[in-house]
Parts: C-alpha cells; sequence; structure tokens
C-alpha cells in the first residue's frame, strides 16, 4: 500500500512546545493515493502533528519523509511545491476578494522576474471551478458565509496544485450541508485529480465513510490506525474517548457508525 | 466526469446564499448576474479545459457587459489615484522652488534649475536651498509612509509605526547626542540614522523570541508580531526619557537646537544629504517591492504562509530590516516627523483598497505629497516662522484621517457597488 506515491512516512517523531512535548515518538506512514482521516480527542497532539508533517513546527527528533525525500532537507518552495495545507479556522485579509485570495495560493509556482503566467491563471479558473467558488470570485471573503469561506480557502489550496493536501479540521463550524460538501468534494478531489489528502475530523461516521485509512491518536501517539472497519470497536472508542458505545453499520454505506450508549434516562423504553 | 454532476449545486447554493445574506438584495442580484455568466462560462468550457493560454489571458479579466473583476477594478482605481497624486505632487514640487521670501515664476525658477540662465541670486536661491529641501521631503515622506505600510502589515497592528515602535526615538537620541557631544553640523544626521538602526536592533532582539526551556536556547519562530509592538512601546518610552534627560541637562542654546530637531524640521538641507537620502531610499523602496508577494502571503497567517512556502520569522525579520532603514533614513533627514508613517498607510487603504503593490507606490506618493504640502504651509501659509513641520503634518493628517475612519461605518464603497 505504501507503493503508491506521496506517502507520507513520519519516523521516531518527537514534536512539542517548550518542556511540552505533544506528539512523543511517533511512526506512521500515511498511504499514497488515498484519503487518511486522524480522529482523536481534543488536545491529543492531532493538529501538532498535522503541522509538523507539513514542517510548520520543527520537531526536537525524528524525521518527516514524502516518498523518502525528508522535508527538512528540501527547500520551503520545493516543500510548497509538494504538500498544501489548509490550516484550522485560517483568517483572510481584510478585504481580500475570493480571486486575490486564491492567487496567493501560486506563490511556490511564482518567480521573481515573472510574477504570472498563463499556468498560474489556469490553476486558478481550475480552483475556483472545482469548488464552486467562481461566482463568488470578486466578493470581499469577509463577507462570505462560513462554508463559502471554508470553500475559498480551499481553491487556495488547490491553487497550489500540490499533490498532497492536509486538512486541518476542515469541517469545524459549518452546517451538516456545507460540511458534506466540503467532504464530498474531498473524496471527489482523491478520485478524479489524484489527490493524496490527510485531514483531522471530529465525526468519527464521517472520518469512517470519507477515508480509506484512520489514525486515532491518543496523547500524541496513534492508538490504532487502517481501515476504518478494522480499527473502529466499541473498545478502542470507549478506551481512546472513554464513551461507552455501540459500533453499527452505517446504513448508507456500512463504513462503521459509533453510537454512544445512552444513560437510562434517556434509553428506549 | 464526476465534476460536472457537482458543478451545478455549486452554483445553486451560492446563489442562494449570497441572496440569503444580502440585505438589500443588491449582493444576491450581483452573485446571479455573476452566476448566469459562470454557467454561460459553463457551456463554453472545453474551450477553457483545451486552451488554458485563452485562460489565462483575462489576467484584467473584463467580463460580459464591459464590468470589471474585482482585482482589474482596484488597479484601475489604484493607476487612477497614482496619476493624480504624480500630478499633484509636480504641482507641490514646483510650488516648492518657486515660493519663498522673493517668488519666481515657475519658468524662471524651472530655468534656473535645470538649465542655470538668469539671475545669478536665482539659480543659487533654487539650486542651492530650495530644490534639496523639496527633494528631502518627498524623499522622506516617501519613507516614512512605506515605513509605516510595512510596519502596520508585519506587526499586524494599525498603530504600528516607526514613531510607536521606537526608531524614530533611537534616531533622535542619536541626533542630540551629536548636539550635545558638540559634533559638526552636517554629523547630525549620520548619528540619527545611527541611532535609529541600533534602536532597532535593540528592538529586534528583544523582540524575537529565544526558547529559553532547553539547554541550547535557539530561535522559535523569529518576531511574532504582539511582541513586537509591545516591546517597541518601551523602547520608545526609554529613548523618549533619554532624549528629554539631554535636553533638560543642556545649556539653553544647544537644548534650543536639539528640540527644533526633535520635533522635526526641513530646515538647511543639502544636496548631499538629498542625495544620498534618495538613493539609499530609492534601494530600500526596490527592496519592499520586492519582498511585497512574501508580505501578502505572510499577511493569510503563519500557518498558511508557512504552507506556501515562506517562512514567516524570516520574513518578517526581512520586512522589518527593510522598514526601519526607510525609517532611519527619513528620519536622519528631517527629524522624527510624527504621523506621516502612521496616517499615510490607513488614507490609502481607505482611497485605495486592501494593500498591493500598486497600493505600496502610492503610500510613496501619498506620504512624498503630505510632508511636503506640510512643510509649504509651515513655511508659507502661517503666519509664525520656524512652526517645525512635524506639527502641520499632524494638525492635516489627523482631520483626513479621522474624516475617513468616521466614513468606516458606511457601506464600503469599494463592495456595494
Amino acid at each position: 500500500m505504501t507503493n503508491a506515491p506521496n506517502a507520507i512516512t513520519a519516523e521516531n517523531l518527537r514534536i512539542g512546545y517548550g518542556r511540552n512535548t505533544i506528539v512523543a515518538d511517533l511512526d506512521l506512514t500515511l498511504p499514497g493515493g488515498q484519503v487518511t482521516a486522524i480522529v482523536g480527542p481534543n488536545a491529543c497532539g492531532k493538529s501538532t502533528l498535522l503541522r509538523g508533517l507539513a514542517r510548520l513546527i520543527a520537531p526536537e527528533t525524528g524525521t518527516v519523509a514524502i516518498d523518502g525525500d525528508d522535508v527538512h532537507r528540501m527547500s520551503a518552495r520545493a516543500l510548497a511545491r509538494r504538500l498544501g495545507l489548509l490550516p484550522q479556522q485560517p483568517v483572510a485579509p481584510e478585504g481580500i476578494s475570493v480571486e486575490a485570495l486564491v492567487r496567493l495560493g501560486r506563490y511556490p509556482h511564482q518567480r521573481a522576474l515573472r510574477p504570472w503566467s498563463a499556468a498560474d491563471s489556469a490553476a486558478v479558473e481550475t480552483a475556483l471551478e472545482r469548488t464552486g467558488t467562481t461566482a463568488l470570485r470578486d466578493l470581499p471573503v469577509d463577507h462570505l458565509s462560513g462554508g463559502q469561506r471554508q470553500r475559498a480557502w480551499i481553491a487556495l489550496a488547490l491553487a497550489q496544485d500540490t499533490p498532497l493536501l492536509l486538512l486541518d479540521e476542515p469541517t469545524t463550524f459549518l452546517d451538516l450541508r456545507h460540511q458534506i460538501d466540503v467532504l464530498d468534494l474531498v473524496s471527489e478531489l482523491n478520485a478524479t485529480a489524484d489527490r493524496t489528502v490527510v485531514m483531522v475530523l471530529h465525526d468519527l461516521g464521517q472520518a469512517a465513510r470519507y477515508a480509506d485509512h484512520l489514525v486515532v491518536m491518543r496523547d500524541g501517539a496513534p492508538a490504532a490506525f487502517g481501515a476504518p472497519a478494522d480499527v473502529l470497536t466499541s473498545e478502542l472508542v470507549e478506551d481512546v474517548f472513554g464513551v461507552p458505545c455501540r459500533v453499527v453499520a452505517d446504513p448508507e454505506t456500512g463504513t462503521p457508525l459509533v453510537v454512544p450508549r445512552a444513560s437510562a434516562r434517556h434509553r428506549r423504553p | 466526469m464526476t465534476e460536472t454532476s457537482r458543478e451545478p449545486r455549486g452554483s445553486d447554493s451560492a446563489t442562494a446564499e449570497s441572496n440569503s445574506r444580502s440585505p438589500s438584495g443588491r449582493d444576491g442580484l450581483r452573485a446571479d448576474a455573476t452566476a448566469g455568466e459562470r454557467s454561460r462560462s459553463a457551456t463554453g468550457r472545453e474551450q477553457l479545459d483545451t486552451e488554458p493560454a485563452a485562460a489565462s489571458g483575462n489576467r484584467h479579466r473584463v467580463v460580459s457587459g464591459g464590468r470589471l473583476g474585482a482585482i482589474a477594478r482596484q488597479r484601475r482605481r489604484a493607476a487612477l489615484l497614482a496619476l493624480a497624486g504624480a500630478a499633484l505632487l509636480a504641482a507641490a514640487m514646483l510650488t516648492g522652488i518657486c515660493l519663498g521670501e522673493n517668488t519666481l515664476s515657475p519658468g524662471r525658477a524651472l530655468n534656473a534649475l535645470f538649465l542655470g540662465t538668469g539671475d545669478r541670486a536665482d539659480v543659487l536661491l533654487v539650486g542651492r536651498f530650495r530644490t534639496p529641501r523639496v527633494l528631502s521631503a518627498v524623499i522622506a515622506g516617501a519613507g516614512l509612509a512605506v515605513a509605516g505600510a510595512v510596519l502596520q502589515r508585519v506587526a499586524r497592528n494599525p498603530l504600528a509605526s516607526p514613531d510607536v515602535v521606537g526608531i524614530t526615538g533611537g534616531a533622535s537620541l542619536g541626533a542630540t547626542a551629536a548636539v550635545a557631544l558638540g559634533l559638526a553640523a552636517p554629523l547630525t544626521p549620520l548619528a540619527a540614522l545611527g541611532g535609529g538602526l541600533c534602536a532597532a536592533t535593540i528592538l529586534g532582539l528583544l523582540a524575537l523570541q529565544i526558547d529559553g526551556s532547553r539547554a541550547a536556547p535557539r530561535l522559535k519562530g523569529g518576531i511574532s508580531p504582539i511582541r513586537l509592538v509591545l516591546v517597541g512601546l518601551a523602547v520608545q518610552a526609554g529613548l523618549t526619557a533619554a532624549v528629554n534627560l539631554f535636553i533638560v541637562r543642556f545649556p539653553a542654546e544647544l537644548a534650543s537646537s536639539a528640540l527644533h530637531w526633535t520635533t522635526g524640521s526641513l530646515y538647511g538641507r543639502n544636496w548631499n544629504e538629498a542625495i544620498v537620502g534618495a538613493s539609499a531610499t530609492a534601494v530600500a523602496l526596490i527592496a519592499v517591492f520586492a519582498l511585497h508577494r512574501r508580505a501578502a502571503v505572510l499577511d493569510l497567517g503563519d500557518d498558511a504562509a508557512g504552507a506556501l512556502g515562506v517562512q514567516p520569522g524570516l520574513a518578517r525579520l526581512q520586512l522589518l530590516a527593510v522598514a526601519v532603514v526607510l525609517a532611519s533614513l527619513a528620519v536622519a533627514l528631517t527629524g522624527p516627523v510624527g504621523f506621516v508613517a502612521l496616517a499615510v498607510p490607513h488614507l490609502v487603504r481607505r482611497l485605495a483598497g486592501p494593500p498591493t503593490a500598486g497600493t505600496l507606490a502610492l503610500n510613496a506618493l501619498a506620504g512624498a505629497l503630505l510632508l511636503l504640502t506640510a512643510d509649504l504651509v509651515a513655511q508659507h501659509a502661517l503666519p509664525f516662522d520656524g512652526l517645525p513641520v512635524g506639527v502641520v503634518t499632524a494638525t492635516l493628517g489627523a482631520p483626513c484621517l479621522l474624516a475617513l475612519l468616521a466614513r468606516q461605518n458606511r457601506p464600503d464603497p469599494r463592495t456595494a457597488r
């Protein structure tokens, strides 16, 4: 499974802020060409791991490699042409239009003396179309609704045109409809545009439905990883999240669906 | 194509959202119109797919109906403002070399300046005294405004300016010390430049985040925006106190000379200073433009910038260094003229929209215009002599800024249209 291109391998990775170690001695391979979801309780190091994989934080020890190339030996620009990241809750500069925002995604492809090329324009147009934001291109980002804004940011990451895309909680603060829109878009990008996607999600059911590969984190280390159907068991969820539950088959997809056990008061009579 | 099956839903939801969001319905209409264009462009899609070059031709995108896209509209607006600004600046510069106790006609002044013809007194007056002063005002105004724009952007704080973060304080202290030590007058600007750069270095070192928790301290992420402003405030306060101490302890006549310098003045600038200042400022301005795209990416926040290949700490340090050089040069020429660096970026933003390379150039023009106009007013329009130009920049700039800020509550004309 690791033979497909764009696999990320972390070896012996330790990341922390000062004395506070967040991710400890982690060894993990995220398969290329697939959608990986990272789940886990709050403050278990999901976002830190993602930031470490994207080289936004220097690890204290260990390495991160894409197809065997150490990311810390690449130039910042070279890495930005292979891997894009949508941060959690990004804030757009005041007054910037959607198109101007998406154009910034072309930064790693631009040259000092040739700031804007035909390929740049084409990538921006494709990114706007794929995310359905073409009609919004002239509107200021700060006038958009949450769902539209998230699509504009995803368009920026698409314009960057990287085979690898990391998304940090792309569905947080979106209503159900927009969550599904974003996840469908991700899955379509993986299927038709051959992007390898790694995303942090909160909803276990959505993670199981949309991901090919699932990583469950606990206290800065993976508690389990693999195909969602193999990983998501009621024992694991109770163990990691501390929530007694049943795992049933999703009536739509057959993927695991986590149903927390009800307290006596709410139980079906 | 799976993409196509998704397409209509995307555009419908976009239109529906815009409609529901728009109180007046105007935005909704507008989104409808653009959605219409979009479905039209979807039919001509093969063209777009097979000919990426055709798509790239719309750099200044003109959509159907002759309406410009937001980016092209902002560019046009900036270009028009730049033309107007350049014309006003040229007029102000001409006024500057004509007006005086001995007022010359524009023709006479220009002849004297460029051809050296006419009265010898004219040549001396225009060539030796008025032109260096006008040039110094233009250079310092441009440098201050661009330095302010860069600092506000790097610090992500609308109040950041060389006056606030200690750079002008350092320059004042350098100049005051030079006066106190009895250095020759031509050395005062150099001392100011040195003081500004020293203050900026101290500021930079104090604002750097050092991770001290490990055995070997290391740089954590360069300079953080909030630390920069807070440390800057402290540095400026300390330096101002030192300047005041010097002035209080001076003999009266030295104190008056130092005080005059520390309020900002263009009196007695010569060609050497103007030319050195102009060349150095030009180099620094080129550097700002070269760094502009990096600054735009940095505006997205550190994580997003990092993911696009910009190292935030390093980029901030580079931008900060250029801003410091610009501000120090300006202060060396004119003394710490207040308000230009703070107000001009806000004025330009209100007039021309979010920062682009074009608005950066507008900052330079507007700063030059404000400082030069203020100097002309201080010299000629007021009944008393020797009013420092800094007093006038504040008096002219403050009402403009307040008026523009008062408009902020109304719908933004750039987006309501």
